[in-house]
């Protein structure tokens, strides 16, 4: 049974703020399924095999920046919540005490 | 002008705008009026796009610039379209049935939806889905659940529900989709369809909002199999844009050109696989009326064993909530979507999320977080694509040529008809325990397909796979078991 304490861990991991109606209804849940995907302990499995999708490989191309337009600028900067001019502002995360 | 719109297809609506039987104009406004006599109850559509009559006249116009040369204009040229709310529409509203981007607004197009675009296909509008990608049903969407067409008490199926119901219910006459366990299928097979989900990496993923990126694909949602194909073969190709799309070579006939003379595909089932239990006995006798048709059609049906397949849903789930857990890190507040104030910027992130995402979205990923956190990401995670190739070896050697193998495999699309609305929804192991049969469609790579074969009022679906890039043989075989080669 997963508990609060853990749930919290995650949460905090994943930046999402918990309940605590919502860790106990979770916590059940993750019961449930967590019980269920725990079957994939029974496979008989090597586990040095790759995990590779049909025949697919790494594509890489150079990591450049590429110039786009003053219009397409615009409709990007428009989307976030807080604009600054040509910035996008967010808050403070370190705190100077 | 009536135009009967329940019998169209792509090709008879070619046909017809060729002959000026009817405009392009005509024709988008004889949908957008059935969208206003069903929306309401269906609920398939998010938002009609105010633009639609205007792309349906630029469409006319190429077509009489297109007559004045003698000379054709594309197949899809002024064909109406419903384009699932996660496929992105330069300057359209895309919100994957999410709070978070209730106001977002797309700020370039999808590759798959620029193809069409450049054809002239006509835009109708965003359909309903499961947020962001995760649900069987539809009715995790933030903006309430669509119905199923043919049983309003009903679900459509999920995530697809919305483009599944506007084919079905006559709102489009062709839409496109997005499949990453089964989520073009499963609601083409609910809704009586045809779905498509393509060979991984033969449709760009570029302007598609993530949900799991190894398993993701666009597809089409269409009333035949030659409607799925015609906009297949425009949607799909190799995209600059995105690093996993496949060249034209990968997917070809090569496949059905092997085949001796005009032999038909040989079709495997995996009988141990079906004989698991939990399928529903309408399923079971639709599916031997279907092994039935395709011998009576002059198939080979063989038995073939897929041993690895009980651990399909759980190596699909483990990877499904470790990289959703990823790819939803981005919906954070700050570059765009919903932002809520917290006490400072990193609690910003934690009101956000909790304000913005929906009950299942939020509980993906904290699994995933969990599958991959220290301590239990060999368990899990290592281990599920250890699994995860074993099940696609097992695909590949039931379609080795050499070792006397299928051409096709054949199973049911669900485990059972749609289900009413509210039945699975609090119970989130039932809603996966839908899956059985397509995510092995995802895990693979393969591509499968979902065809019609139940007798209505609930309708069902059969699914063929097929190898790496051989639609081809899904097409030819889709075809003829719908009597669409007469």
């Amino acid at each position: 049974m997963i508990t609060a304490a853990e749930l919290e861990h995650l949460a905090k991991l994943a930046r999402i703020d918990l309940s605590e109606d919502d860790k106990k209804s979770l916590a059940k849940e993750f019961d449930s399924i967590l019980g269920y995907i725990d079957q994939l302990k029974k496979a008989d499995v090597k586990m040095d095999a790759e995990g590779r999708v049909g025949a697919i490989k790494n594509v890489t191309r150079p990591d450049e920046a590429v110039k786009i337009s003053t219009e397409d600028r615009e409709l990007l900067l428009n989307e976030a919540p807080d604009r600054e001019g040509d910035f996008i502002a967010v808050k403070k995360i370190i705190s100077q005490d | 002008m009536k135009i009967d719109i329940t019998n169209l297809t792509i090709k008879k609506a070619h046909e017809s705008l060729k002959r000026g039987d009817f405009t392009a104009v005509e024709l988008t406004r004889s949908y957008l009026n059935e969208i206003a006599a069903k929306n309401k109850e269906v609920h398939a559509y998010l938002e009609v796009f105010d633009d639609a009559l205007e792309a349906a006249k630029k469409a006319d116009e190429t077509m009489g610039e297109a007559r004045s040369k003698n000379k054709d204009f594309p197949l899809l040229c002024g064909i109406p379209f419903a384009i699932k709310d996660n496929i992105l529409i330069k300057g359209k509203t895309a919100s994957s049935a999410s709070k978070i981007l209730e106001h977002y607004k797309a700020t370039y197009y999808a590759t798959a939806a620029l193809r069409l675009a450049q054809e002239g296909a006509v835009f109708l509008g965003r359909t309903n889905m499961d947020e962001f990608a995760m649900g069987g049903s539809t009715e995790n969407s933030a903006y309430g659940p669509t119905k199923n067409p043919h049983d309003l008490s009903r679900v459509p199926g999920g995530t697809s529900g919305g483009s599944a119901a506007a084919v079905a219910a006559n709102m489009a006459l062709v839409a496109l989709g997005s499949d990453t366990g089964g989520s073009i299928r499963q609601p083409a097979s609910f809704c009586g369809v045809v779905g498509l989900k393509p060979t991984y990496g033969a449709v760009s993923r570029y302007g598609l909002m993530a949900a799991v990126s190894s398993f993701d694909q666009i597809g089409p949602i269409a009333k035949t199999v030659e409607d799925a194909e015609i906009v297949f073969n425009v949607i799909h190709g190799k995209d600059i844009k995105d690093g996993t799309t496949i060249t034209e070579e990968r997917v070809s006939t090569t496949y059905s050109l092997k085949r001796v003379g005009k032999k038909k595909p040989v079709i495997g089932i995996p009988r141990l696989f079906l004989s698991m239990g939990g399928i529903d006995p309408s399923v079971k006798s639709a599916f031997e009326a279907a092994e039935k048709r395709f011998k009576d059609l002059g198939y080979e049906i063989k038995d073939i064993e897929l041993p690895a397949n009980k651990y399909a849903l759980s190596v699909y789930y483990i990877l499904n909530f470790a990289e959703v857990s990823s790819n939803m890190a981005r919906y954070d507040g700050v570059k765009y979507g919903l932002h809520m104030d917290g006490k400072d910027g990193i609690d910003d992130y934690f009101k956000t999320r909790r304000g913005g995402l929906g009950r299942e979205v939020i509980r993906r990923i904290l699994l995933g977080t969990y599958v991959l956190s220290s301590g239990y990401y060999d368990a899990y995670y290592n281990r599920a694509n250890a699994v995860r190739r074993m099940i696609t070896e097992d695909f590949l050697k039931a379609f080795d040529s050499s070792g006397g193998g299928v051409d096709l495999i054949a199973t049911p699309t669900t485990p059972g008809p749609a289900f009413k609305i509210g039945e699975k929804s609090n119970d989130p192991m039932a809603m996966y325990l839908e899956d059985i049969f397509t995510v092995t469609a995802n895990l693979t790579g393969l591509p499968a397909m979902s065809i019609p074969c139940g007798a209505l009022p609930l309708p069902l679906g059969l699914q063929l796979t097929a190898r790496h890039g051989d639609e081809k043989t899904l097409f030819e075989a889709g075809k003829d078991f719908l009597g669409e080669l007469e």
